[in-house]
């Protein structure tokens, strides 16, 4: 990391959140800009050129749509929107329209770190660059430079297709990614709405890649939205 | 007089010469009295193929005729036997009471075919207003059937269903017709039918029937005859006034249900409120105490606190407000249930995505339970909301979990069979007790070893959250006797349009 802790600006309009939020951003060396609406908040990312955005969705002047993509016309800092259950249109929306990842309320510490920390990642990658080449955790390891896949030290035969959906997942890895992102990604824009392709060759991924696939450890599910590979 | 009358008369006269020509070629053979006999025999084919006035003008002329051509002396009017004065008063008599006797004959056997029409017409009728299954379907069926029956166009205006019973409310300013909302007026305020055909308003374009309840006016009905020029019949007045009669006692009908279900569910979301209200407080209430205690202790004493305690009151705080987190999206989830607010958005999905999902989020809890889940290769996708099966595994496993003492095994098994796929999850514990398989799914029900008030009961919600759900997938949850313990088994039917087969693909390997 940097010398100079990174800046975070919050919009959440309700007091306790942005509380919690800058507490306990700032007990982790963040430097946090907090805003309470929409307009400041757009106001702040112009103006201090923040290295990562969280943004409440549910706010009072404006719909969090609106800002997701307006702030996506000026700038490609990482977005983390913030919603409540039972949003998940919302949040699919947010991240097809270029958000990053997501936070569902309510949200443990080590969460908000977590979504921080790979957003932060991510936007460190130079422009251009597709994300991640290589992954590894627990028995998995792929080498997308290579084409290697290995479970437990062995290799481990996948599809061309599975092998695709695998290394769009590896490139994202630690971000949610949606179903729309990957089935266009993988199968084509024509299949946008085959969300049970993905959904087989999900489950056929875990069965090679899990030790458990009914229990899955690393091919996460994100209900309603998409899939996130732990890393 | 029109044509057709004058078309009977015509015939009248024809009969009669007939019978004239008859006895005129048969005289020879004929005594006076046989002529008389075929005058009157004219004279009843005549009432019977025609009305009284043609039929009593036959009566007349035959006597005159016989009279004339056949009564000595011939050829004039004069008779000298006087006895044949009784022979014409008896002809006239005879000939007037079968014209009377046939004309009424013919009247009844009219009217009984009318009444039949009339009973089929009302008889199909009441048969759509049954099928119906609310008001304004009822009006929908009434109006067209009358508007088929009465040859015209009918149109029913109602007062509002609260029945305030204002003859204003029915909605009149939607007619435009100023002669039609007069007579209008005057059908709801005598109760009368008026305006076209009748004797109130008769210069509307329409024929206004009130539509009487039992005790009230409920409305009325505007029947636009195809041709205003068109007398109304007595007949057509008397199908049209008894359709309406028939569809207004219906409307009652379905006004009096569509009240009684309002009041049903009334009594039954007080009922729940209260319930709700009870649940509420209490665990609402027992959390947020622990939460406040923790937090103040924390507050005051950190400079008396070990840091055990301290790591003991946070502890507190987290797990208490996550159980409210669960109890307040339970709620959520029942009001979205009950309110018919569920919405079930299928996809074709393996079971094992949110079985899995599932499993994740309670893996804390489940370090407790072992589970086994059996799901077979050859399984098929279901068609499923993937949040509320993920819900519904979720409700049953905590359920599980709740009630089975730690270390017991839990099972998750699915089958398909017969175009659904069944589900279960069993644990070992004690099971439900007998008799209280269908009472479990009702609203709050907590089976009496489940303890409220420690910190992993139940709000008593979960299984009533499942059976909506699986009831808005078109499935059905019950709970499977078992020796063991507990076992709930759900159907998930494979409806709906199926998936588009997945693409073939070369396997490298």
């Amino acid at each position: 990391m940097t010398t100079a802790s990174p800046l975070v600006l919050l919009i959440e309009d309700e007091p306790q959140m942005r509380r919690f939020l800058g507490a306990t951003l700032r007990a982790h060396e963040y430097q946090v800009v907090e805003t309470a609406s929409a307009r400041e908040g757009l106001a702040q990312a112009a103006g201090r050129n923040p290295e990562i955005i969280l943004l409440d969705l549910g706010l009072p002047d404006r719909d969090g749509l609106d800002v997701t993509r307006e702030l996506r016309r000026s700038t490609r800092t990482p977005i983390i929107v913030i919603s409540a259950r039972g949003q998940e249109r919302d949040k699919v929306n947010a991240l097809d329209l270029g958000a990053d990842d997501y936070l569902t309320k309510p949200f443990g510490v080590p969460e908000l770190l977590a979504r921080v920390r790979v957003a932060l990642r991510h936007s460190s990658f130079a422009t251009g660059s597709n994300g991640e080449t290589s992954f590894e955790n627990g028995d998995l390891k792929v080498d997308l430079v290579r084409r290697q896949v290995f479970r437990a030290g062995e290799p481990a035969h996948l599809t061309p297709t599975e092998y695709k959906l695998l290394a769009a997942l590896v490139r994202n890895a630690g971000r949610v990614v949606t179903q729309r992102q990957l089935l266009q990604e993988v199968w084509g824009s024509n299949y946008a709405e085959q969300s049970h392709y993905l959904r087989v060759y999900m489950g056929q991924l875990r069965h090679k890649l899990e030790r458990d696939p009914t229990r899955p450890r690393l091919f996460l599910t994100e209900p309603g939205v998409g899939y996130r590979l732990v890393d | 007089m029109t044509r057709t009358t004058l078309k009977e008369y015509g015939w009248a006269i024809g009969i009669i010469g007939a019978a004239t020509g008859i006895a005129l070629a048969l005289r020879p053979y004929l005594q006076t009295i046989d002529v008389a006999m075929l005058y009157l025999l004219a004279v009843v084919v005549i009432a019977y193929r025609h009305r009284r006035g043609p039929a009593l003008m036959a009566s007349v002329l035959s006597i005159a005729v016989f009279d004339y051509g056949f009564v000595p002396p011939f050829y004039t009017f004069n008779v000298h036997n006087t006895a044949f004065f009784l022979t014409f008063v008896v002809m006239l008599v005879v000939a007037m009471g079968m014209s009377e006797l046939t004309g009424r004959i013919r009247e009844q056997a009219e009217e009984a075919a009318e009444g039949e029409q009339l009973a089929a017409a009302q008889y199909t009728l009441s048969r759509e207003l049954a099928a119906a299954s609310s008001l304004d379907e009822e009006v929908a069926i009434a109006a067209r059937h009358i508007s088929e029956a009465g040859e015209g166009e009918a149109l029913m205006l109602l007062s509002d269903p609260a029945g305030s019973g204002q003859p204003g409310n029915v909605g009149l300013d939607a007619v435009d017709s100023v002669t039609v909302r007069v007579a209008a007026r005057m059908a709801l305020e005598q109760r009368v039918s008026a305006g076209w055909g009748t004797t109130h308003g008769a210069e509307a374009e329409a024929l206004v029937v009130p539509l009487m309840s039992s005790t009230r006016v409920m409305g009325i009905m505007i029947f636009y005859p195809h041709s205003v020029e068109d007398l109304l019949s007595t007949q057509r007045r008397r199908v049209i006034e008894a359709l309406a009669a028939q569809a207004a006692s219906s409307f009652e009908r379905a006004q009096l249900t569509e009240r009684h279900e309002r009041a049903r569910v009334e009594v039954e979301s007080e009922r729940l409120r209260t319930a709700l209200l009870s649940s509420l407080s209490h665990d609402l209430r027992t959390p947020l105490g622990s939460i406040e205690g923790a937090a103040s202790s924390l507050l005051q004493g950190s400079g008396f606190l070990s840091p055990e305690a301290r790591r003991d009151m946070a502890e507190t705080i987290l797990e208490e407000s996550r159980r409210m987190t669960r109890l307040i999206a339970n709620l959520l989830d029942m009001v979205r249930v009950e309110t018919g607010a569920l919405m079930v958005r299928k996809e074709w999905q393996p079971l094992e995505e949110p079985l899995g999902v599932a499993l994740l989020r309670l893996d804390e809890r489940l370090t407790s339970h072992p589970v086994k889940t059996r799901l077979p290769d050859s399984l098929p996708l279901v068609p499923v909301d993937e949040l509320l099966i993920e819900q519904v595994f979720i409700n049953l496993l905590e359920n599980a979990i709740r009630h089975t003492p730690p270390d017991t095994p839990i099972s998750i098994s699915a089958w398909p069979e017969d175009g659904e796929v069944l589900v279960e999850v069993a644990d070992e514990g004690e099971g439900v007790p007998e008799g209280e398989e269908e009472t479990i799914f009702r609203k709050f029900h907590r089976t009496s070893s489940a303890d409220r008030t420690s910190p992993a009961g139940g709000s008593g919600l979960g299984l009533t959250i499942c059976r909506g759900i699986i009831t808005a997938h078109g499935g059905r949850i019950w709970l499977e006797r078992n020796e063991k313990g507990a076992a709930f088994r759900f159907s998930i039917p494979l409806d709906g349009p199926e998936p588009r087969p997945l693409p073939a693909e070369v396997v490298e390997d």
